[in-house]
């Protein structure tokens, strides 16, 4: 196409680069909220629940993403969100409480809680913030196993369906639709909180904190919002996934379930929306066709755990080995590199 | 772009000078690149150090004298060119890099490193206080809590450590009072003459180093400016007005006009 | 008074194991300054194999020595991974054991399927101040000192074990001296493999042991390993026996299941009492 313009045109073009860059990049967006919306329709019965799955991942490995790559901070611990998300849904609905208070409360207790218990945590740094917030879980699933208004081990059963104004979520579809809205929500808020004037303050953080201190960034304050926003999303995540199942328990939300969000966001990417969606959706199919290849006849019964866990340690060792800033921004290096060597007039 | 071509016109190459030692080279440094990233830290260049031989490598701070040492010392790789070092170098790096946790005698044990294989009698540190009796009374005291002039000695001593062909000194006389640079300098002196023990001294100091070395090289932004004995170097004009102080000039402009 | 004795001992023994996982982990840390995730798996992968080598008819000790070295051939393995490709930070390093951590999961469960293991230690019991104490307790804990001493003399007396500390009181001078520093970062996570190995072995006949165990070993190490900021040994060691007791404690005068809750929030409260002590500007200087 390009060779058919006309030199005014090719200079119009040129001056308008930065936007036609952009434009297949808005068409892949449109493809990609095009695609997703048509899926439920589209979707067997049996593939549905994969993708309710993913959504709720894809939530929450944004969040995720976004505290690793721009606040630094390495949370093996964020499935205690998603429990304390799903917990609260299932209390208010199953207390008689209208149902879509409890989905509006889940993301506020997360947060709450990651803003009250950051405030301490969050002077670790590292590895340090990493087993503090993994100590964090495991204390949360001790304790939640242990109550009673909690349902100790046993959790909370009969969690009534969402019903929101008259509508009650009902189909698995309905609650696919959910997702994709909590999702835009999450990705559009993600999206502001980066280009803004904190957002680039974060990076600084990522890289440095006494660098960004320095310049003047309110670090700790950034931190604890960072940290606070993706505990939200988590319980976000995690009210839609308690009515979604109708039942919420301690065994539901393993530590290994934390792993494998990390997992996700250093697959897709860090610090990158489209890398967070990335992972959370090649992990969530690579492991549904492990499933079925593990449950294939002839196969033993611990083969889709073994596949399972064989494929999300082959994968991490090689993309921080080899794609250390994960499969997104890989991708895009290369796009551009590809596209460079095209000369223009 | 041949200054160092012409600056090697300068001064006689090596051969020329009247210590005359042996020909036998222990460290030969052939047209070595070194970059860091884009940046051209070291551009070609070239060095000898013969069999017993003092030579001093003399250039002002971001030379990139430091990177020539790290990889005569084969801690970094150039990018082009070759280092080849016949029998041991051993290293007393800048800023002394001492094991700071380690008591003197096990810091000059660790020096013996490299000759592992030969067994415990190759880290006996009897032969290191011979040479610098200093080091016998603090042989039990943490290499951290020492004074800098205590500390360079030890380093010394972990160098020797090594049974070295040549020693290579980066910045000698760095942070420390004169006197004791002077003392330490008595000493490589000592270890030359009466050893045979070749030195590649890097120093800022310019008149400290040709005062110690037979010969030298004038390293700048990367490149040999200058070679030749040191007496030659000091007589010379260029040298003394950059590196001696001879003119009250500050390092100035380099390079274009030489 | 008797339980009491026999809290202690118990608690002792089990903190034993955890001083051991500690004791890897700063071997690990003060040699590459790697946190190694996969510290907890290598307890797991000993004490899976002595029971494996014990019923396929092995002696004891024979067993228990070949299931140290197979959890030290893994270490090295983890560490090649871990730090063999040059300019893998110590936070990617971490990932990466953690990495290993789930395809070790993998690779247990096919040998030995998700079930908990035990293996049958030293027989009988003693009777001490009215206390009725297995005779495995006294086994741990003096094999565990044996260790210990072990581990000190290495590091103290041989140059093996004096390198390995120069590369952790000063890299480049190391390097300068000609040590490489990499290989002696495989030396420290082989030696990491084995202390997690000895825990294993030791700790198996008290408390069974299954592929997943290996989180909450990871995390009590950590604890006792983060008591001398996860460089110096001699915490590390008296924090794991220090934690190992209160766990036990907790177990024997409350609740046994809140006895991790205790030990975990022991540790949050060490590690933020010591980054209190500690600016950003200390740790990245320290970098």
């Amino acid at each position: 196409m390009t060779q058919q313009l006309t030199p005014a045109q090719a200079r119009i073009s040129f001056a308008d680069l930065a936007a036609r860059l952009r434009s297949p990049r808005t068409l892949a967006v449109l493809a990609v909220c095009a695609t997703a919306l048509l899926l439920p329709q589209i979707l067997s019965g049996s593939d549905m629940p994969v993708y309710v799955t993913l959504l709720l991942s894809a939530i929450v490995v944004t969040g995720l993403s976004m505290l690793m790559g721009y606040a630094g901070q390495v949370s093996l611990g964020h499935a205690s969100f998603y429990l304390i998300g799903a917990y609260t849904a299932a209390l208010i609905a199953t207390h008689d409480k209208p149902t879509w208070l409890g989905l509006l409360a889940a993301p506020f207790a997360a947060a709450l809680v990651a803003a009250v218990i950051g405030i301490p945590l969050l002077r670790l740094r590292g590895h340090q913030l990493a087993f503090a917030t993994l100590a964090m879980q495991l204390i949360l699933l001790n304790v939640v196993g242990q109550q009673e208004w909690t349902g100790g081990d046993i959790g909370l059963q009969g969690v009534p369906r969402l019903t929101v104004a008259g509508y009650e979520f009902a189909t698995v579809s309905s609650y696919a639709y959910l997702a994709l809205g909590a999702l835009a929500v999450v990705v559009l808020i993600t999206r502001n909180v980066v280009a803004s004037r904190p957002g680039r303050g974060l990076r600084a953080l990522a890289t440095s904190e006494v660098a960004a201190e320095s310049a003047g960034v309110p670090v700790v304050a950034y931190k604890l919002v960072v940290f606070s926003l993706s505990a939200g999303f988590a319980g976000l995540a995690g009210g839609i996934y308690a009515f979604y199942t109708g039942y919420v328990a301690p065994g539901s939300f393993p530590v290994l379930l934390s792993f494998e969000f990390v997992v996700m966001a250093v697959i897709g990417g860090l610090g990158t929306i489209w890398g967070a969606l990335a992972g959370a959706t090649a992990i969530t199919l690579l492991l549904q066709q492990l499933n079925e290849l593990g449950t294939a006849e002839g196969m033993p019964s611990s083969a889709p755990v073994v596949l399972s866990y064989a494929v999300y340690g082959v994968l991490l060792v090689l993309v921080v080995l080899f794609l250390p800033r994960g499969l997104v921004p890989s991708a895009r290096d290369w796009w551009v590199r590809r596209r460079r060597p095209n000369p223009e007039p | 772009m041949s200054p160092s071509e012409t600056a090697r016109d300068v001064a006689s190459p090596a051969g020329a000078q009247d210590s005359a030692p042996a020909e036998r080279p222990v460290i030969t440094v052939e047209d070595v690149v070194i970059r860091y990233g884009t940046a051209t830290a070291v551009d070609r260049v070239g060095l000898t150090v013969a069999a017993g031989e003092t030579v001093a490598l003399i250039g002002p701070n971001g030379a990139g004298k430091s990177s020539l040492v790290n990889a005569i010392m084969g801690l970094i790789r150039p990018a082009a060119g070759s280092v080849r070092v016949h029998g041991r170098a051993a290293l007393v790096p800048e800023g002394r890099q001492l094991f700071p946790e380690l008591d003197v005698e096990d810091n000059l044990r660790l020096g013996a490193w490299p000759l592992r294989s030969q067994g415990a009698k190759a880290r006996d540190t009897t032969r290191v206080y011979e040479v610098l009796p200093d080091l016998a009374d603090l042989r039990r005291r943490r290499a951290g809590t020492l004074s800098g002039g205590q500390q360079q000695m030890v380093a010394f001593g972990r160098a020797l450590m090594a049974d070295p062909e040549v020693l290579v000194v980066d910045e000698l006389s760095l942070g420390l009072a004169p006197l004791i640079t002077a003392a330490l300098a008595d000493h490589l002196r000592e270890l030359n003459a009466a050893r045979g023990l070749a030195v590649l001294l890097i120093e800022q100091n310019a008149r400290l180093a040709l005062d110690l070395c037979t010969r030298a090289y004038v390293l700048e932004a990367g490149r040999i400016r200058i070679e030749g004995p040191s007496r030659q170097l000091a007589d010379s004009a260029e040298v003394a007005a950059a590196y001696l102080g001879g003119a009250a000039e500050p390092p100035g402009p380099e390079g274009d006009d030489g | 008074m008797s339980e009491f004795v026999q809290y202690l001992i118990s608690g002792l023994a089990v903190g034993c194991g955890f001083a051991l996982l500690g004791s890897g982990l700063v071997t690990i840390h003060r040699v590459t300054r790697v946190v190694n995730f996969a510290q907890g798996m290598f307890a797991v992968v000993a004490g899976l194999t002595a029971g494996s080598l014990l019923s396929a008819g092995l002696p004891h000790g024979v067993a228990e020595i070949v299931a140290v070295l197979a959890a030290g051939a893994t270490g090295l393995l983890v560490g090649i991974a871990a730090i063999g490709r040059r300019g893998t930070s110590p936070q990617s390093a971490l990932i990466i054991t953690l990495g290993i951590g789930f395809l070790a999961y993998a690779i247990e469960i096919m040998i030995w399927g998700d079930n908990p293991h035990s293996f049958p230690g030293l027989g009988g019991a003693v009777d001490i101040a009215g206390a009725h104490l297995q005779k495995q307790y006294f086994l741990v804990i003096g094999a565990a000192a044996l260790g210990f001493a072990a581990l000190g003399l290495f590091f103290t007396r041989t140059y093996l074990g004096k390198a390995l500390g120069a590369c952790a009181s000063n890299p480049y001078a190391a390097r300068a001296v000609g040590i490489n520093v990499t290989r002696m970062g495989l030396v420290a996570f082989t030696l990491g493999g084995m202390l997690g190995g000895v825990a294993g072995v030791l700790v198996t006949p008290l408390q069974s042991l299954s592929y997943n165990s290996d989180v909450l070993l990871i995390t009590n190490g950590f604890a006792a390993a983060i008591l001398g900021g996860l460089n110096r040994l001699g915490p590390a060691m008296l924090g794991g026996l220090a934690l190992g007791v209160a766990e036990s404690m907790v177990a024997g005068y409350y609740k046994a299941s809140y006895q991790s809750v205790v030990a975990l929030a022991l540790m949050l409260a060490v590690m933020i009492w010591r980054a209190s002590q500690h600016t950003a500007l200390h740790e990245e200087a320290a970098r």
